[in-house]
């Protein structure tokens, strides 16, 4: 069943790693790497990136819980700074207070364009995941097969909307808004390779200072089925401190376990069904 | 900065312990904020926005599938006796299709964006294969409803008739087959805890799903009409059979799901869903046309009992549909079932 599945889904156009697809020299890739340990939560890209998407206001909800009254990224939110409060009541003075920058991965197995019925979801030039907003038609269904619950509808428009790395800056050779405001540089716009090297620079520097920090995105088991992350991040805590999953699943490998319960069901029932009417016809 | 153990640091805060200082913050980490293991329980993935809309075209549409399907059986065995079923198995399939149709321009919002579905094929979405399945479907569905009302003299010629039977048969059995399962692979083939555990019962349990509905709408439609005891006989063997089945695989599915599949069998949904679908849906109707599989069906009150079955096993077939769109909700809100049990 998995090698008939497979052998169909490598003749349509869709899956390149099962393909062995040679997917962008890594070069040509842009993303972020946005560094926990550098930002001070000024929320600067958050509004860098309302302001240059033209995004709406989410409304003034308090949560009170953090300085985060954002909650989390949505169809309106792109960038979305978590503020992660770990007061430590027993021994005060190592409590620490860190935040962290969330935005779409940009993975390389994308769950969100491969659940896409209508290739609205590209991969651009840049190496980039991008929503063609023209094409969606609001089905929905990227939403659920996001792993990092990213990518949302937008009610009004109805059509699916997240980080588009500013597509349209990067065409001007421009770096996206939020890396542009960020005033500590705690992200950083470039080429993914440029970006990992000096992420590893960092977390190296960090290490010999005793401090605990490690990567996201580029080769850990996070990325074992999305594949490294253009969007990655460097940590100072477990990645589920932040809410981003230690194992984000990529959806269509359910598909083949799912479709065989699909075939085995309905090839049981046919066959009922042919015994039950033909055995019991008239005068049989 | 290694966290320290709970016991060393008991003395620093004099007689209220770590954990009264934690419960008190309404955290559960001894009170050192090491052990966080959310972001304030903020969900982690989203939901999908399915609504009724989507719940109700997963029932009909696979009530239409199974309708379509008990025709052309029957048809296939050329039971005279099964001539009703055949055509009310078609008029449904129609019919159902029609409904499915409607829903799912409700939920897209516009017509257009349905046939915006259309511009690719791509076989690694159950959303696209989905589409196309539902469109054959549909299309297939109509050849037969005419096919019939020739054949009932509604009409008197049928404009379309010289597409040849078999693959028209054929299209509409496979699409059929599909329609019944692909709602499964949807779900299934998603981020979402509780609908991926059951990737390998939640497509089988929905044709079997439809498969009970389908023969106990049938059923209810013969009582109706003048349809044969024989027809009604089959029908209950079918029925009984997948609703066995059905109820089997979904305490499977519950014994395997595990902590995320809470947000389906535990609590209120779950209840709810025991009583409904496996007691009033599976249970209640397998009951009730007991007596019949060994052929001790009392003549009177088959008429009753067809409805009575048929309005059981349809409610049950809705909550489970129901049950499981709206657990999707749950689990996509809750980051422990993503967080803490992998796949
Ligand atoms: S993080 Fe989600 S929305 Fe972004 S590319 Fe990956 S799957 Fe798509
Ligand atoms: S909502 Fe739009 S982008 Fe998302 S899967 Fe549907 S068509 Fe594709």
């Amino acid at each position: 069943m998995r090698l008939l599945y497979e052998g169909l889904t490598s003749v349509t156009c869709v899956s390149r790693r099962r393909r062995g697809y040679k997917y962008p020299p890594v070069r040509s890739d842009t993303g972020f790497f946005t560094d926990v340990t550098l930002c001070i939560g000024c929320k600067a890209c958050e509004v860098a990136c309302k302001q240059w998407n033209q995004l709406p206001a989410d409304g003034y909800t308090f949560s009170a819980e953090s300085y985060d009254n954002t909650g989390r990224l949505s169809a309106t939110t792109w960038r979305h700074v978590a503020f992660v409060e770990q007061a430590d009541r027993i021994e005060p003075a190592a409590s620490r207070w860190m935040m962290m920058s969330d935005v779409c991965k940009h993975c390389t197995y994308a769950g969100c364009m491969e659940a896409c019925p209508t290739g609205a979801i590209v991969r651009n030039e840049f190496g980039d995941v991008y929503v063609q907003p023209d094409v969606c038609n609001g089905c929905g269904y990227c939403v659920p097969s996001c792993p990092f619950g990213v990518v949302a509808v937008e009610p009004k428009e109805g059509v699916a909307q997240k980080c588009t790395l500013c597509y349209d800056r990067q065409k001007d050779g421009m770096e996206p808004a939020c890396a542009k405001a960020c005033p500590t540089d705690a992200i950083t716009f470039g080429p993914v390779d440029e970006l990992r090297a000096n992420a590893q620079r960092r977390v190296e520097k960090l290490l010999a200072e005793g401090r605990e920090a490690s990567l996201y995105g580029i080769d850990g088991e996070e990325t074992r089925e999305t594949g490294p992350l253009n969007a990655f991040f460097l940590l100072p805590d477990r990645p589920e401190v932040f809410n981003l999953p230690p194992h984000p699943v990529l959806p269509s490998r359910f598909q083949p376990a799912a479709y065989s319960s699909a075939l085995v069901a309905a090839t049981a029932l046919a066959v009922l069904g042919v015994a039950v009417f033909r055995g019991l016809r008239e005068g049989a | 900065m290694p966290s320290q153990p709970h016991g060393a640091a008991f003395g620093a805060v004099g007689d209220v312990s770590p954990d009264a200082v934690a419960a008190s913050l309404g955290r559960n980490d001894g009170g050192f904020g090491r052990a966080q293991e959310t972001y304030f329980d903020h969900p982690v993935l989203h939901k999908a926005h399915w609504g009724w809309e989507i719940v109700g075209y997963f029932f009909a549409g696979g009530m239409a599938a199974a309708s379509a399907a008990l025709a052309t059986l029957a048809d296939a065995a050329g039971d005279p006796r099964d001539g009703a079923l055949v055509r009310n198995g078609r008029y449904t399939a129609l019919a159902g299709a029609a409904v499915s149709g409607v829903l799912l321009i409700a939920d897209l919002g516009r017509p257009e964006r349905f046939i915006a579905m259309m511009r690719i094929f791509k076989l690694k979405s159950p959303m696209s294969v989905g589409v196309y399945a539902f469109s054959a479907f549909s299309a297939t569905a109509g050849l037969a409803a005419l096919e019939q009302a020739r054949a009932d003299g509604t009409i008197a010629r049928n404009p379309l008739g010289w597409i040849p039977k078999g693959p028209r048969v054929a299209v509409h059995a496979l699409s059929a087959a599909l329609m019944a399962t692909y709602t499964g692979v949807l779900v299934a083939a998603t981020a979402i805890p509780v609908w991926y555990r059951g990737r390998r019962h939640l497509p089988a349990i929905f044709a079997l799903s439809a498969a009970s509905t389908g023969c106990a709408l049938q059923n209810g439609l013969l009582a109706l009409g003048a349809g044969s005891p024989a027809t009604s006989r089959k029908l209950e063997v079918i029925e009984t059979v997948a609703a066995a089945a059905e109820g089997l695989l979904l305490l499977d599915y519950e014994r395997t799901a595990g902590v995320p599949g809470k947000a389906l069998f535990g609590g209120a949904r779950g209840r709810r869903l025991k009583r409904m679908t496996l007691g009033l849906g599976l249970a209640v109707p397998a009951l009730l046309a007991l007596p019949g599989l060994f052929g001790r069906h009392p003549k009177r009150g088959r008429r009753l009992r067809g409805l009575v079955t048929a309005a059981c096993a349809l409610s049950g077939g809705y909550v489970l549909r129901e049950s499981v769109v709206h657990a999707g909700r749950d689990s996509a809100d809750d980051p422990r079932a993503y967080l803490q049990h992998p796949v």
